[in-house]
């Protein structure tokens, strides 16, 4: 029962992550269809840049200014050098955003080196819940996704910009002819994405590794919370990702974690071949 | 000149250059580059399995590598767990990457675009995870390695692919039947109609095609030539590993087909020489190879959008057209 709660709780706190890291995936998807397979990578870049906050200051809070605000320059330069002149064409996307993703690793190996490591929890200690004694990082983490993934709705929906960005993805035409500027927004929106998978990474820093490679097992999860959430149904996305998440923990307190990737991957087809349009079609708008 | 011309001395510069590989190529560079093409042609028909579902058909499949390891697989337990001798191997291989791409074409193809390289790139995760964990079978990461068979053996007489020259002839041979397999199929009744489902899916089975059916002869071909390629990389390497079933190996047949050109014949085997010669050519010189191979793949896409072949056919094109309006100046000039 002990071992239930605490790999349960774990997955919800990973679930919440991965929900930021899959929201920015999922408006540049959304809006830009772009089919973005350097995200895993961004989010990398997010763990290494909580790494070197820590190292040259020694405080990891600053991280959580530092890592979005170079994350969001990063995906503002990126978007105009290599995803503007493809024209949204999907296809191109993924070879042009695979190579991004070779040289984001590679630059990292570069500095960071190539051997994981791990940083040490800015908040230790533990705290005794239901019986188990849980880390208190994990607990502030799962504050900070929530603050995050909260402050981004609201920016969506109750500001010029957020409007912006949803008026865009909805009709792109009428957008433009209203003088709304589609050009800067898609500027904003693969920037943004990429200051969310950075944070993500701020915030994962302390619970998993940090490594070059950080982000390869990520995509596929983040696609799949993306898919299963519903195609542009951003509240589904994070639901799918936190479902999805809590669902590999509860298994994982039976079985091996790679069987519990297995039931995910199985549940993943079985909502694509029968319910394609997203899990959550329906009851959210 | 007429673009016919052209190519077909390029069709015989090529085919001269692939027989006369063994002897002018150690003669040139060394002995390993021999061994190089003979590892460029076996992943150029990795790359032409994307190519045949994207290029041909529109659908565009993240999850190749799934037939690609069970050719291996199929390969490497052929071998060492049953005891099969070289060509029942081969075609265990290839049967079990075909079932394959039968059982789970037969759900994928229902999906088109984003949703079908999706649920590719699911199914081919499920098999890497089982092969992942079955270590038993499949060796896990380690994988299996197996001693090889002679290809024939009649009599005295016996050809093994341990004897570099044959082993580069033997692979030749087998990659240019199966891209010459895929011309025929193009050109076919059948290549046609796969050609009118990438142009409008509805417009072609209102013409009474069964896009479905279609599709998934699609998906099972697309599956033999990734098992075929499979097979060879397990005869090539001695080994079948789970490693080699993970996406990224999938993404980058999908970045070889692409960069060289879908939807063209040989845009794939131009594709995968292109990275993997960047890749030995820089990776001797240079540790961090990854980032010119990362740049190269962005400059293709931004500036040849069709790919390389694509671009080259563009240019041919026009360079005939303006030679035919030099010697003819009376006719009219229409859109290039």
């Amino acid at each position: 029962m002990d071992k239930l709660f605490l790999l349960a709780m774990n997955g919800l706190i990973w679930g919440l992550i991965i929900a930021l890291i899959a929201l920015g995936l999922a408006i540049i998807f959304g809006l830009l269809d772009i089919i973005n397979l350097a995200h895993g990578d961004f989010f990398m870049v997010g763990t290494v840049l909580a790494w070197a906050t820590v190292q040259s200051t020694g405080s990891f809070w600053l991280a959580f200014i530092v890592a979005p605000l170079i994350g969001f320059v990063l995906g503002a330069a990126i978007q105009r050098v290599i995803i503007h002149p493809l024209h949204n064409a999907a296809a191109l996307s993924i070879v042009a955003t695979f190579g991004l993703s070779l040289i984001l690793q590679e630059s990292v190996r570069i500095t960071y080196g190539p051997t994981p490591g791990r940083l040490l929890s800015p908040i230790p200690g533990t705290i005794p819940m239901f019986g188990v004694d849980y880390e208190i990082y994990r607990l502030f983490a799962a504050a900070m996704a929530i603050v995050a993934l909260g402050g981004f709705f609201l920016f969506l929906n109750y500001t010029q910009i957020g409007t912006w960005m949803r008026a865009v993805r909805h009709d792109r035409e009428t957008a433009i002819a209203m003088g709304i500027p589609a050009g800067r927004v898609y500027v904003l929106t693969f920037a943004l994405g990429f200051a969310l998978a950075a944070l993500g990474g701020v915030v994962a820093a302390p619970i998993t590794t940090v490594d070059f490679r950080g982000g390869v097992d990520i995509l596929p999860f983040c696609f799949m919370a993306v898919i299963i959430g519903g195609l542009g149904n951003l509240p589904g996305t994070v639901a799918a990702a936190v479902l999805l998440s809590v669902l590999e923990g509860v298994i994982q307190s039976v079985a091996d974690p790679t069987v519990a990737r297995i039931a995910s991957l199985v549940l993943m087809s079985a909502v694509l071949l029968l319910r394609p349009q997203g899990l959550f079609k329906g009851l959210t708008r | 000149m007429s673009a016919s011309l052209i190519e077909r001395v390029l069709w015989l510069l090529l085919a001269a250059f692939m027989i006369a590989v063994p002897w002018v190529v150690p003669a040139l560079v060394n002995a390993f580059w021999v061994s190089v093409i003979a590892e460029i042609l076996i992943w150029s028909l990795f790359a032409a399995s994307v190519n045949l579902l994207f290029g041909y058909v529109g659908l565009l499949s993240f999850g190749q590598a799934l037939y690609f390891g069970f050719g291996m697989y199929g390969v490497a337990i052929g071998i060492e767990d049953l005891h099969l001798s070289f060509w029942p191997a081969f075609g265990l291989g290839v049967v079990a990457a075909m079932a394959m791409a039968l059982v789970t074409g037969v759900f994928a193809v229902r999906l088109t675009w984003h949703y079908f390289a999706i649920i590719t790139v699911v199914f081919s995760l499920i098999f890497y995870f089982l092969a992942l964990t079955n270590k038993w079978l499949t060796g896990g990461d380690d994988g299996i390695n197996f001693t090889l068979p002679p290809v024939i053996s009649i009599g005295g007489f016996s050809a093994s692919l341990t004897d570099q020259t044959f082993q580069y002839f033997f692979i030749l041979a087998i990659v240019a039947l199966c891209f010459w397999l895929m011309q025929r199929l193009i050109a076919s009744p059948l290549g046609r109609a796969f050609l009118a489902i990438r142009e409008n899916d509805v417009r072609a089975s209102l013409i009474g095609l069964n896009v479905y059916l279609l599709r998934l002869i699609a998906f099972v071909l697309a599956g033999f030539l990734a098992g075929v390629a499979g097979a060879l990389f397990a005869f090539f390497g001695r080994y079948a590993s789970a490693s080699y079933m993970f996406y990224e190996v999938s993404g980058e047949a999908v970045v070889w087909a692409i960069v060289g050109g879908a939807g063209t014949l040989l845009g794939p085997l131009v594709g995968t020489t292109l990275f993997i010669i960047v890749r030995e050519v820089v990776s001797t010189h240079w540790e961090h190879h990854a980032l010119i191979v990362g740049a190269v793949a962005i400059l293709v896409v931004i500036f040849a959008p069709k790919g390389v072949v694509g671009l080259w056919n563009d240019w041919i094109a026009s360079l005939c057209a303006r030679g035919e309006a030099r010697a003819d100046a009376v006719e009219l000039r229409t859109e290039p």
